[in-house]
């Protein structure tokens, strides 16, 4: 696996006069700034960061049915598994907890399995010769519980914070309260650790703070991005519509009155803007948070001109009648069980959404479901699209845990991190064979019992580089995505403050809420874009202005991480 | 907690025969007896209250100190102890934020479209319940008008998009037969008035309890002899059943003003998306998201604050007006 993050170094004058001529996919590499302070608010200097991060020691013993593809600005697609392995190999020799008991708290988009008498828990817990208490948690209000747990020193054993959490957790100050973990695993330290030395360089930088590793990397991939724009392949190609005809914003907004018939209760789109407008800055090329002018000032998002182009879009969308009522009502919750019913054919959507485990769902509600992704479509000129940190969401250690203790749970890591293809693995993610799951045509399915059991926990505690597969049997699905995702990489850029980590200053941290709220009225069209600029004017003036220059800072000490 | 909800429960058992058995001797020297004395004749009765009391100083009293973080710039990482004092300065940045004065301002229109609309409809329904002499079909309609209460809100919500939303029966079926659709769920001018009908439904069946209450403590000889002097239908109800209501209506009405400031906090979170900010932000929803989401606990604390005197400000002038109108109000004059 490519580490997507080396050498990615800049320099801000170069930067400046790259931006300048609109090539930001080409920031080749660059020499870091000439005094580079050590480490900021949160963040950490490039050369402070070499020091830190473990070793990349990859494990090689099984090979991908289809290899990840090599795309622009060190993004690189999933590999691709289409079967498990016949006979799995073992990398960890010996159990690896000592009888330790700990709590965990995890976030989980879906519904919460039970506790007692799980027998996916205790089949792990076996395993790992240890008991971690799983309490998973909604995801989807999982950050509004994060501050009251700081606030009241109730965290637990062993926590996972996504990283779009940490933005308003003053987390470079809140990371003390966990374990610094360079000592056990920076550079060659992590080869007592040979399954979390299997995770690329890149996915760690962004658990590192203040020039110290704290996170154990959840999810790491070479492509995240925030996310993209699904339809029903089956109604398209009942209808005879090409999905790589569809380029644009307006292409897509044609399809809106063919793809509507009220009277069958079925309407073309569902939300396409996203939460904070977090799908179309895709569409419409607006930075996810900052970006950089023509004249190579930093706008913020709210400032870019895309974003007025993306809600007055929407809303023409709402008012032409064909986005789905329950979506305009803003009930998003239910947006998947939309698409499955066929009540709404194109929506917006994380890549995660896209996998056996969709079919399985979509299947159920009509046997011809088949889910597509358009190729990414532009407002104007050649797509591009935002590449996350080799991993969006980490895991930490209470810094209340002894030594011992702490070593004890990262040869528990080890165990959890253990590759796909590998015995280890089954476990981590089936629980146990003929109870949790039964092996069919050389893949993992859940049993009955596993279905109400399994749920996404264990992952969410440390999660090896995780490749493409099979699930519930649906191997069109892996292959499909496989293929979508190795033309996405193309058009990958780094954002501005690629994974660097930057703590805002805490009194900023709830003047965006009134912007987002505006924005909500907007797309939907109760209010005119007017409304949302002069959102943006009060925002600016209560500390959008002050949150530029702190940015601003941060460009000339650290540069931008691209 | 447990031990504070437990505890004291087998003393208060013990203590209500016991009160029992001295309610004579204790009546008979009323007068001039200590402090201690006073306390020693009511040990049972205090001993009783005490469970409640002990909730009230666990869960209201100790949280109450919390409220000094309406003066600090706090901090969730040093605590109470290590944020610095700012005086009033969040009160300062409050009073000058519209969208804290749009959402106090919501928060009295809703308060009183509720208390016109919502408040009556519990007495109405009491009455028209009392007036049902089957004793099965009476205990069906309470049955029915109960169930809704204990429904949450986001479900409550949920079976008021599905039916009445944009993509629900009604709607269907006016766009089936060429009719103008009903923007119900999403308009935020009227949506006031729905979160009021959300309310109805919800809660109004739970409402009348206590009115059925008060109506089973009226003497029923009153009627008959009301009746025999020729008095009919309306004239008992005005002249017997509402004067014998009076003091439960103006009591839970100065509750009601009390309560003022609270109107529904999930009921608005859960529809604030289908209405946007401006219809359905109210003072709780706003501590919400300016406060704990925003990670800002002073400005929230100092929007608490404020709601919190605000409301007790409400609840005395009520009972003066009770007073005045010679009912006991919330507690005898």
């Amino acid at each position: 696996m490519h580490d997507p993050l080396t050498g990615a170094a800049a320099n801000r004058r170069q930067f400046l006069a790259l931006a300048g001529l609109g090539a930001l996919a080409a920031s080749g590499a660059l020499a870091g700034c000439s005094d580079p302070k050590a480490s900021g608010p949160g963040t950490t200097s490039q050369s402070e960061l070499s020091k830190i991060l473990p070793n990349y020691i990859p494990n090689t013993a099984v090979t991908p049915d289809v290899a990840g593809v090599q795309g622009a600005n060190g993004a690189v697609s999933d590999a691709v598994f289409l079967k498990y392995p016949s006979s799995p190999v073992k990398t960890v020799a010996s159990m690896p907890g000592k009888g330790g008991t700990y709590t965990t708290m995890t976030p989980l988009w879906g519904a919460i399995p039970p506790s007692s008498g799980n027998g996916y828990y205790d089949a792990v817990n076996a395993a790992l010769g240890i008991t971690l208490k799983m309490q998973p948690a909604d995801g989807n209000t999982y950050g509004d519980k994060l501050p009251p747990l700081f606030a009241a020193d109730k965290l637990p054993d062993w926590i996972q914070i996504p990283g779009w959490n940490t933005a308003t957790l003053n987390f470079g100050q809140a990371v003390s309260k966990f374990v610094d973990l360079s000592p056990f695993l920076a550079g060659d330290k992590i080869k007592d650790y040979p399954n979390l030395a299997n995770i690329p360089g890149g996915a760690w930088q962004a658990g590192v703070w203040n020039g110290k590793l704290y996170g154990l990397p959840v999810y790491p991939g070479g492509a995240g991005i925030t996310g993209t724009y699904f339809f029903r392949r089956d109604i398209f190609e009942k209808l005879g519509i090409n999905p790589d005809s569809i380029k644009t914003p307006d292409d897509l907004a044609a399809l809106g009155k063919q793809l509507t018939s009220t009277s069958a209760g079925q309407w073309a789109f569902d939300d396409l803007v996203g939460d904070d407008a977090a799908y179309a800055s895709q569409l419409f090329h607006f930075p996810n948070r900052w970006g950089v002018d023509d004249a190579g000032k930093l706008i913020h998002k709210y400032e870019s001109p895309g974003l007025i182009e993306a809600l007055n879009w929407h809303a023409k969308l709402v008012k032409d009648g064909v986005v789905h009522p329950d979506a305009v009502a803003g009930k998003n919750q239910d947006a998947k069980q939309r698409f499955w019913s066929g009540k709404v054919t194109v929506n917006s959507d994380g890549t995660g959404a896209w996998n056996g485990d969709d079919a399985k769902s979509g299947t159920a509600a009509n046997p011809a479901y088949r889910r597509g992704a358009f190729k990414l479509m532009s407002s104007k000129g050649a797509p591009t699209v935002e590449l996350q940190p080799g991993a969006g969401m980490f895991a930490y250690l209470n810094a209340k845990l002894s030594g011992d203790q702490v070593k004890e749970l990262l040869a528990v890591a080890n165990y959890l991190a253990a590759p796909y293809g590998s015995a280890e693995w089954l476990v981590v993610n089936y629980g146990k064979e003929n109870e949790t799951y039964t092996m069919k045509e050389g893949n993992p399915v859940l049993t009955e019992r596993g279905g109400k059991e399994v749920a996404t926990s264990f992952q969410f505690l440390v999660t090896p580089p995780t490749p493409t597969t099979v699930q519930s049997g649906f191997v069109d699905v892996a292959k499909d995505y496989g293929a979508w995702q190795g033309d996405m990489v193309k058009y990958a850029v780094k954002p501005l403050f690629f994974a660097m980590n930057i703590t805002e200053p805490s009194q900023y941290s709830s003047i965006g809420q009134a912007v987002k709220d505006t924005m909500k009225d907007v797309k939907v069209g109760r209010k005119p874009i007017s409304a949302f600029e002069d959102a943006v004017k009060a925002w600016r003036s209560q500390g959008g202005d002050a949150l530029r220059s702190f940015y601003d800072d941060i460009r000339n000490k650290f540069g931008t991480g691209q | 907690m447990t031990v504070h909800e437990s505890a004291p429960a087998k003393p208060a058992l013990i203590a209500v025969e016991e009160a029992g058995r001295e309610a004579l001797p204790a009546g008979r020297s009323r007068r001039g007896l200590s402090r201690w004395g006073k306390v020693k004749r009511d040990r049972s009765l205090l001993l009783m209250t005490l469970p409640a009391v002990l909730l009230l100083v666990v869960f209201s009293y100790v949280p109450m100190f919390g409220t000094v973080t309406a003066f600090q710039a706090y901090d969730i990482f040093n605590g109470f102890a290590g944020s610095p004092w700012v005086g009033f300065s969040q009160f300062q940045r409050l009073f000058t934020d519209p969208i804290f004065w749009h959402a106090l301002q919501n928060t009295l229109v809703l308060s009183g479209v509720q208390l016109v609309l919502y408040f009556p409809i519990p007495i109405a329904l009491a009455l028209l319940l009392n007036s049902i002499m089957s004793s099965k079909v009476r205990s069906l309609v309470q049955g029915i008008v109960y169930l809704p209460h204990f429904f949450s809100w986001v479900l409550v919500v949920t079976i008021f998009q599905s039916v009445l939303g944009g993509a629900g029966p009604l709607n269907s079926y006016l766009r089936e037969h060429g009719m103008a659709t009903w923007d119900i769920m999403t308009n935020p001018e009227t949506f006031k008035y729905l979160v009021t009908a959300q309310a109805i439904w919800k809660e109004a069946g739970w409402g009348i309890i206590v009115f059925l209450a008060a109506l089973a403590a009226i003497d029923q000889n009153l009627y008959e002899a009301a009746a025999a002097d020729g008095a009919g239908r309306w004239r008992r109800l005005w002249h017997i059943t509402l004067p014998g209501m009076r003091g439960v209506i103006v009591l839970l009405l100065v509750l009601r003003l009390g309560n003022a400031l609270t109107v529904g906090f999930e009921q608005m979170l859960v529809q604030r998306d289908a209405v946007g900010r401006d219809a359905s932000e109210v003072l709780d929803t706003f501590t919400y998201y300016y406060g704990v989401v925003g990670n800002n606990f002073s400005y929230g604390a100092a929007a608490g604050l404020f709601k919190g005197v605000l409301s007790l400000v409400l609840i005395l002038a009520a009972n003066k007006v009770a007073h005045m109108f010679g009912e006991d109000g919330l507690y005898r004059r």
